[in-house]
């Protein structure tokens, strides 16, 4: 082995992106992972050590993925539903909000617009934060599939948003209403982003710094 | 032996990698003994959610080893065949020879 490859260390953002997909306490995984991409740097040259590093990492979150739901379909879906549900009622509570303000100090926006424009942006943050409530929540119920069962979810509401935005299109034939898009899966991501805390608070593996 | 617990494709492979290997076999070597033999690329995550499975239906038994330096001071799991992950591969082996006995050239069909 080079001494170039003894000291080389695997893509940490691949090494993270697998951990968050592992069983808890299980460095299997990641050991082969990491195993061989030692042993491909020392033959075949780091560059070529780390793009198969990244389809390895890729292809294993995937695998991971699925394995998730194939040990736990009936608990996974249940958080995924209870989570879908609590979506309804939270990213509600913004719109609540705005409704109410806007109702109280009528007066005060009418010459303040600007403000009120603030307000709107606003609200739009606090659905990201009640998407991030959300995520934790799944996460917390699905314990050990946090990433199987918040990234569920994340993709019913990007295709929700997804078919929703292409309907609207097809309807008013204006394409830019897809730029849309981007807001409406960030709340998506958000989801996911909270279910990445609590699977880092659950497993100290699937910090960054750990590969 | 109901029908659902036949070996599908990929576990077969595996079954058989796990044979050969005997004591040796674990993630790494695995999944390179299939590269070489089959000479398709296969993923670490793909052999793992097979022989998770595996386990699950007992045909394979795993064990953990200590943590090494050259796996970053990861442990390895090894696995092994079971006397019932034996008999689920002779069913199979019987199956598909009995299948394919007097085909002889199988290519001439293509």
């Amino acid at each position: 082995m080079t001494s170039q490859a003894r000291f080389v260390q695997p893509p940490r953002f691949a090494t993270w992106l697998v951990n968050l997909f592992t069983v808890p306490q299980d460095d299997s995984i990641v050991g082969d992972l990491f195993e061989e991409f030692r042993n491909l740097a020392s033959r075949s040259g780091v560059g070529f050590a780390r793009r198969w590093y990244w389809r390895q990492a890729v292809k294993t979150a995937a695998s991971l993925f699925t394995l998730g739901w194939l040990a736990a379909p009936w608990s996974t879906a249940a958080a995924v539903l209870g989570g879908f549900l609590l979506a309804g009622y939270v990213n509600g509570l913004p719109d609540k909000a705005l409704s109410v303000a806007t109702d109280r100090y009528l007066l005060y926006w009418s010459s303040h617009f600007q403000a009120y424009l603030w307000l709107l942006r606003g609200m739009l943050i606090g659905h990201i934060f009640a998407s991030l409530f959300v995520g934790s929540m799944v996460a917390l119920a699905a314990k050990g599939r946090e990433m199987v069962a918040t990234m569920t979810l994340a993709l019913i509401f990007c295709a929700m948003a997804g078919i929703g935005c292409l309907w609207l299109v097809a309807k008013t034939g204006e394409i830019a209403s897809l730029s849309g898009l981007l807001w409406y899966w960030a709340d998506p991501l958000a989801i996911v982003v909270g279910g990445i805390i609590v699977r880092r608070r659950r497993s100290p593996m699937t910090a960054v710094g750990s590969a | 032996m109901a029908g659902r617990d036949y070996l599908g494709e990929f576990e077969h492979i595996i079954m058989l990698a796990l044979l050969r290997l005997e004591d040796r076999a674990y993630g790494v070597t695995v999944r390179q003994e299939i590269e070489l033999r089959t000479k398709r690329e296969v993923s670490i995550g793909a052999v793992y959610a097979t022989l998770d499975r595996l386990e699950k239906k007992g045909y394979v038994k795993s064990r953990r080893s200590d943590p090494t330096p050259e796996r970053g001071g990861r442990s390895k799991r090894f696995f092994r065949v079971t006397a019932q992950g034996v008999t689920a591969v002779n069913q199979i082996q019987r199956a598909l020879s009995s299948m394919s006995e007097g085909l002889g050239m199988i290519g001439s069909y293509s």
